[in-house]
């Protein structure tokens, strides 16, 4: 499950890091938290049948079509448009789960993650979003690089760009919401930055970006559940720090590296 | 492709006006005629619309008044599969992009491939002629950040041209070049023009190396105050009337 969040969100990183938009998962992470609020709050004080996680989707994709509405618009900037979901979705969110809480709901899951409670639903519907998102990916590869390099060249050559600007946005938002419940509301966002921006760092190609980003999204996801095991951390933080090393040690090697080498443009085909 | 009867018009604009939202109008009455074989300059000062006018036959902004055809039909999608474009140096790019030369040029066959389909060996080999025809074949595996402003400069044209449009259009391609990369670069086109019989559509500050380079002149302040061969406009009054003050053509001229 954590290997699937893992390659997932970190071939999603490269398109949000290099379209600047490395805040829309802190803006729908916490859309995702007041979706998921709500489904708590319907089917714990007015006992509706909707699990959360629907409750949550739902919400979640809302507000990603409304984040990239906005970002496309003229009239608000891309980071006010997500300071603007991040609020509404936090600050509702806030609202309804302090109604909850007197009915014995436990937050702390929802803001960290719990790795031990997911359960097979919750694989199933990972693998599901994973599947998609490759296929996505694989078939509109060609066009979402084109969108990301240049959004206007790519629609001066006749490209639908705003086809692939929610395409983007809202396989994200999915994303999000597949990965509450392992790594908790507050870090997912860094699993959407990070592996992108390590790979980018030593990178000499889009080809290399692609391949390499997965190869840190997993290595940080993997290492950080180990590290959470034995240091009884909640995971979600324990992935963001390996990651973060990762990043470090990266940026640091980089710095050595040109220090010590002079510049050499060795030539790798294609 | 386009059964219309006149073949050889490439653009045409008539009666065109566009107004932002904020209510300046930025284009008014223009009609222009731009012919297969062309080589145009656009010229007009700071804020004349010429990038407006560019973003108009794009499709990039749609007109409040007037007609664009674009090889005689309306712009769609599909027949901007035919028009290279080369933005405006400035606003080109993240230069930490991690993509090389190779890869962005490859980007010009992604509208001739269509959506569903795969690049393919050809499109690679079609990007190494073009890299090869530009002079830039070197390049290819560098990124492109790593490029000066002259370099970046011909890998959107190479980008540009690999997609064998029938229309180029450059958007001031040598602001912020240095003297030598910029007569580089305008035989480049001069030889685009020529050689592989593509219109051009150049717009730029640089009214001497334009009129020298183009064999026609469209100069427009908001609206279009010329259009015609070059000669006609180096005898012409209109360019000190369009700037307000008298702009020397031919501003490298030997004092002995």
């Amino acid at each position: 499950m954590g290997v699937i969040i893992g390659i997932l969100s970190s071939i999603l990183s490269i398109f949000i890091v290099l379209k600047r938009l490395s805040l829309i998962g802190d803006g729908l992470s916490h859309t995702a938290f007041g979706g998921l609020s709500l489904g708590y709050f319907l089917s714990i004080v007015y006992f509706v049948d909707i699990a959360p996680i629907w409750a949550g989707t739902i919400v979640v994709v809302l507000g990603s079509i409304g984040i990239t509405k906005a970002i496309r618009s003229t009239k608000i900037s891309g980071d006010a448009a997500v300071a603007l979901f991040l609020q509404l979705g936090l600050a509702s969110g806030i609202m309804l789960l302090s109604i909850s809480r007197g009915f014995g709901f436990n937050v702390e899951t929802l803001l960290f993650g719990d790795i031990l409670l997911v359960n097979l639903g919750q694989i199933l519907v990972a693998l599901g979003v994973l599947a998609a998102t490759l296929a996505l990916v694989f078939i509109f590869y060609k066009e979402l690089v084109y969108t990301t390099f240049d959004e206007i060249q790519a629609r001066a050559s006749g490209i639908r760009t705003w086809v692939f600007d929610y395409m983007i946005s809202i396989v994200t938002g999915i994303a999000v919401i597949a990965s509450i419940p392992i790594v908790g509301v507050l870090v997912i966002s860094s699993l959407l930055v990070l592996p992108a921006l390590t790979s980018i760092q030593i990178a000499r190609s889009f080809r290399q970006t692609l391949i390499l980003s997965p190869i840190f999204g997993l290595t940080s996801v993997v290492f950080g559940l180990l590290l959470s095991l034995v240091i009884y951390s909640a995971a979600g933080a324990t992935i963001v720090v390996v990651g973060l090393l990762m990043f470090a040690i990266v940026l640091g090697l980089n710095k050595f590296k040109s220090a010590t080498v002079s510049r050499t443009n060795r030539t790798v085909p294609r | 492709m386009d059964a219309s009867p006149k073949t050889n018009v490439v653009v045409e604009l008539s009666d065109v006006a566009v107004q932002y939202p904020n209510g300046v109008i930025a284009l008014d009455k223009i009609d222009l005629e731009i012919i297969e074989g062309d080589l145009i300059g656009l010229i007009g000062p700071n804020g004349a619309g010429k990038s407006t006018l560019l973003s108009v036959i794009l499709g990039l902004i749609k007109p409040t008044r007037g007609t664009i055809r674009l090889f005689g039909d309306p712009v769609t999608p599909e027949n901007l599969r035919h028009v290279g474009y080369v933005p405006q140096k400035a606003q080109a790019m993240d230069i930490n992009f991690p993509a090389t030369v190779f890869e962005i040029v490859l980007m010009g066959r992604i509208p001739q491939v269509g959506v569903f389909h795969r690049l393919h060996q050809e499109d690679r080999e079609r990007v190494g002629q073009v890299l090869r025809t530009l002079g830039i074949d070197e390049l290819k595996d560098r990124k492109i950040g790593q490029l000066s402003g002259g370099q970046q400069q011909r890998v959107f044209v190479a980008k540009a041209v690999v997609g064998d449009p029938r229309l180029l259009i450059l958007d001031e391609p040598t602001s912020g070049v240095d003297a030598q990369s910029k007569n580089e670069f305008y035989t480049m086109l001069e030889k685009l023009n020529r050689d592989m019989g593509i219109t051009i559509i150049l717009s730029s500050h640089d009214i001497a190396t334009v009129t020298k380079l183009a064999n026609r002149v469209a100069c427009i302040n908001t609206s279009l105050f010329f259009c015609g061969s070059t000669s006609e406009f180096a005898s012409s009054p209109v360019i000190s009337n369009v700037y307000g003050y008298p702009v020397e053509l031919m501003r490298h001229t030997h004092h002995p």
